[in-house]
């Protein structure tokens, strides 16, 4: 077993790692507290992603996330995946890894999507047994995300929120709170953001995501192609005033505009992030003997 | 009620997402025109499995997925193909996807991998032998550039261990012996060329700088560079082995200024 708890490594700010920005990055080297990789673009034997990748380790530090662990699948893990996993973990020395509350592919086939889990309790113990043997095997703290979801299931037992939580404590693991994910599911399935905010055992978040998302008439899809909504915003201010200033993350995934413009966007998270600090910074000091 | 358990729901769920395009979703795409309402075990499925939203009905909600299932695998495949298309025409090209993402869904974790079966589905699927013959070899080349890609490498190897070291091929070069020049083809150098009993060689390679290409071989050079990533040599014994490849002398000191150019040897 790795953790019970998410160690106090906080990073602050950082920003996707994305090819159309590599230029910039490796040209300029900005002032960015840390990046994010998808981990499946990486796990490759060869080539200029993982050329890039080395460059980009010599100056930055870099924390892995997954879109391809498919913890909830019914049928188990991939320990071939695992395996590519944990020898990038060895080249990256991320800190911690991160992937998705979900299922994504079934008798060997793949959807390459972040599909909803039912949230009954027999899915809950599968997908915590796999998160579990996750964590044991790539021997490195996991944080769960919760995703953007578009259906629930006649077979829920419980809302999502309390899904997540039975899941990270059976587990073991943390949480990667994707709070515009929470917006984005709130008006697609008509719940109180804050209500799900409020309910996660804020001891559990270890980091952060931001994101814009995509309205249609009658739902939201999560497109990552947008700067983050006011909403999201005090949102993710809630989110950090209960679990402390953790490591946060802009993702901007598709119409990418310019390095710069993505950075800016990522810095307005400072000014909650700040606040949340100080906030923080001053209980713990109250909380000093005298 | 009872409801499906965990693997009955997810296997449910996926049969679904795999059923074709249908209505709006697909006239948002360039699959061919299709009339036909969802399958009714798609509506089924739904009613069974999901519950509806404040504004969407179940079947919404399950063909929120089955686009985005549909449309990330034709634009991921769309652009490992290019030259298939410019071959055979849109239309053709994407009702021949449809049929092949049905018979061959995605068997990784990646999308690069998608288009593996695609040289062989082609073959079978093309009736008009001369059409399947192109396509074929044009799937050929465009799927071992995405496996060239991401394939492994080793430092080039120097003039000097080229000359006392045992020397083998980098492993990302992928050599090619195909019925038609489709390497030429798709440069934009020549028209077609082919023959039942003539062979076109082609050699796709990883750049220094990472960027992915073919290139022609004469014959000679593609039985001797097939030796050699077969078994890895010195390079007294692979030229002596290779003693009736060589045409001349010339010849042989332009091919080895390209390989070696190119990067292609690696100390073994």
């Amino acid at each position: 077993m790795i953790t019970d708890a998410p160690s106090t490594t906080d990073l602050g700010i950082g920003i996707g790692l994305r090819v159309p920005h590599y230029d910039h990055i490796l040209s300029n080297k900005p002032d960015v507290s840390w990046f994010e990789i998808i981990s499946e673009n990486y796990m490759v034997d060869g080539g200029k992603p993982l050329a890039v990748l080395d460059r980009i380790l010599e100056q930055y530090q870099v924390v892995q996330h997954g879109v391809g662990l498919y913890p909830g699948n019914a049928d188990g893990l991939n320990f071939d995946h695992l395996r590519r996993l944990k020898k990038l973990i060895k080249r990256t020395k991320t800190p911690w890894i991160s992937d998705h509350l979900c299922w994504g592919s079934i008798d060997g086939t793949f959807s390459h999507d972040l599909l909803p889990m039912p949230y009954t309790f027999e899915a809950a113990r599968r997908i915590a047994e796999n998160l579990r043997i996750a964590q044991d095997f790539l021997e490195i703290p996991l944080a769960v995300e919760n995703v953007s979801s578009y259906a629930a299931f006649n077979a829920d037992e419980m809302t999502e929120w309390e899904f997540l939580a039975e899941v990270v404590d059976l587990a073991g693991v943390d949480i990667l709170l994707d709070v515009n994910n929470i917006y984005v599911s709130s008006i697609n399935h008509g719940f109180d953001p804050l209500d799900y905010v409020n309910f996660i055992q804020p001891e559990r978040v270890r980091q952060t995501h931001i994101a814009g998302h995509s309205k249609y008439e009658r739902f939201i899809i999560d497109t990552h192609d947008h700067p983050v909504i006011d909403p999201v915003w005090e949102l993710y201010a809630r989110a950090i005033e209960r679990c402390g200033p953790v490591t946060t993350l802009l993702e901007w995934d598709a119409r990418i505009p310019s390095f710069g413009e993505v950075h800016q966007e990522a810095l307005k998270a400072s000014v909650y992030w700040d606040a949340a600090k100080a906030k923080h910074d001053t209980l713990d000091e109250a909380s000093l003997p005298r | 009620m009872k409801h499906p358990s965990l693997a009955e729901t997810q296997r449910e769920f996926f049969g679904a997402l795999q059923f074709p395009l249908r209505g709006t979703s697909r006239r948002s795409t360039e699959l061919p025109v299709n009339g036909e309402a969802h399958d009714p075990a798609f509506l089924a499925t739904a009613e069974r499995l999901i519950k509806p939203t404040p504004t969407l009905i179940p079947a919404e909600c399950l063909e929120l997925y089955h686009r985005q299932y549909w449309f990330r695998l034709l634009d991921s495949i769309e652009e490992d193909f290019p030259g298939l298309i410019r071959l055979l025409g849109k239309g053709k090209f994407w009702e021949i996807i449809e049929a092949y993402l049905l018979h061959h869904p995605s068997e990784s974790f990646t999308l690069r991998h998608l288009g593996r079966a695609m040289p062989g589905f082609l073959a079978g699927y093309l009736d008009e032998p001369l059409i399947s013959r192109r396509a074929t070899a044009i799937a050929e080349i465009e799927w071992e550039m995405m496996s060239v890609f991401e394939a492994a490498d080793a430092p080039p190897a120097t003039p000097d261990q080229i000359a006392s070291e045992t020397i083998a091929l980098q492993p990302h070069l992928k050599l090619l012996e195909q019925k038609t020049n489709a390497s030429e083809w798709l440069h934009e150098d020549e028209d077609w060329c082919e023959g039942d009993l003539k062979a076109f060689h082609t050699a796709v390679w990883r750049t220094a700088e990472g960027a992915v290409s073919h290139t022609p071989l004469e014959p000679g050079a593609f039985a001797m560079l097939t030796r050699l990533s077969k078994t890895p040599t010195s390079l007294d014994d692979w030229l002596d082995a290779s003693a009736s490849e060589i045409p001349n002398p010339e010849t042989l000191t332009r091919w080895f200024s390209a390989w070696s150019g190119n990067g292609w040897f690696t100390s073994s």
